[in-house]
């Protein structure tokens, strides 16, 4: 009899479907970028500006990257259970990916709008930082051929590395930065300086996003899942 | 260049980027499912 699949190891189908819903999400999502919301002012960049609907997206994809790297962090130190590495492990090379994509779209836009691609100030230091500790996490993981000990140590880091979330995120509101502050919730339309068709095109892309992020994640667990089963095969020979 | 220019540049390192992903995800599988089908048989 087979054994009963793990939760969080997605079905084939589910992941078909999941793939299409984001795909879709993120065609529809263009078209509200490029055909509904309105060039911006001059200021923040006029047409250049629509990088705004990719680049904030992008990055809560990897702020719920490193929750999950955190979450599966957590769980894997509590109950050594491969499947909470894999989890983490997968999250931390999404996340990555989404950071680069922050990192490479932040100053294409910084250019012709601030006159120069990087500023050292809180927000884009600590994103860097944020991105280089992933990339440290993901490095550390091929250092060691014990996996345990490499889960454990990787974990630690996951969960220290997560400090510096927040700190990425709320950088703009705790020092004075080049880097535009983002929208309260509270008073979304003022704060954002955003219209109604903007609000729905950046929303769309956001949700466009998570999707995405979840689809990535299915397929690479299901990556890691294999790769297991490959490794228990030799080991087993 | 123009904000368009820089706007293109933009969106092609984004695509680019989740390409580059996509691609090397798809390269592992691939890797992985041809070890996987010389192991199964001796196993």
């Amino acid at each position: 009899m087979r054994a009963p699949e793990s939760p969080i190891v997605p079905r084939e189908r589910a992941l078909t479907r999941l793939g299409i819903l984001a795909w879709s999400s993120i065609a529809v999502s263009l078209f509200l970028i490029f055909f509904v919301a309105r060039e911006a002012d001059a200021t923040m960049g006029g047409e250049l500006q629509r990088i705004f609907y990719f680049h904030v997206p992008a990055a809560w994809a990897a702020y719920l990257a490193f929750g999950v790297v955190f979450l599966g962090s957590v769980a894997y130190l509590r109950t050594g259970a491969r499947r909470w590495d894999l989890l983490a492990h997968s999250a931390a090379e999404v996340g990555v990916l989404f950071t680069s994509l922050v990192l490479i779209t932040g100053p294409i836009w910084a250019k012709p709008v601030w006159g120069t691609y990087w500023q050292w100030d809180a927000r884009l230091t600590s994103a860097l930082v944020m991105w280089l500790t992933y990339v440290g996490y993901l490095l550390l993981r091929g250092l060691s051929t014990d996996p345990s000990r490499t889960g454990r140590l990787a974990a630690v880091v996951g969960l220290i590395g997560f400090v510096n979330v927040p700190i990425v995120h709320f950088s703009v509101q705790w020092w004075r930065t080049l880097h535009p502050s983002g929208p309260t919730v509270a008073n979304l339309e003022q704060s954002s300086g955003l219209g109604p068709p903007e609000l729905i095109a950046f929303f769309a892309s956001l949700i466009a996003f998570t999707l995405l992020f979840a689809w990535l994640m299915a397929a690479r667990v299901r990556l890691g899942r294999l790769s297991d089963r490959v490794d228990q095969l030799e080991l087993a020979l | 260049m123009s904000e368009l220019t820089w706007l293109f540049i933009a969106f092609l390192a984004v695509w680019a980027g989740l390409g580059i992903y996509l691609f090397s995800l798809s390269a592992r599988q691939k890797r992985l499912e041809r070890r996987l089908s010389d192991i199964e048989p001796r196993s």
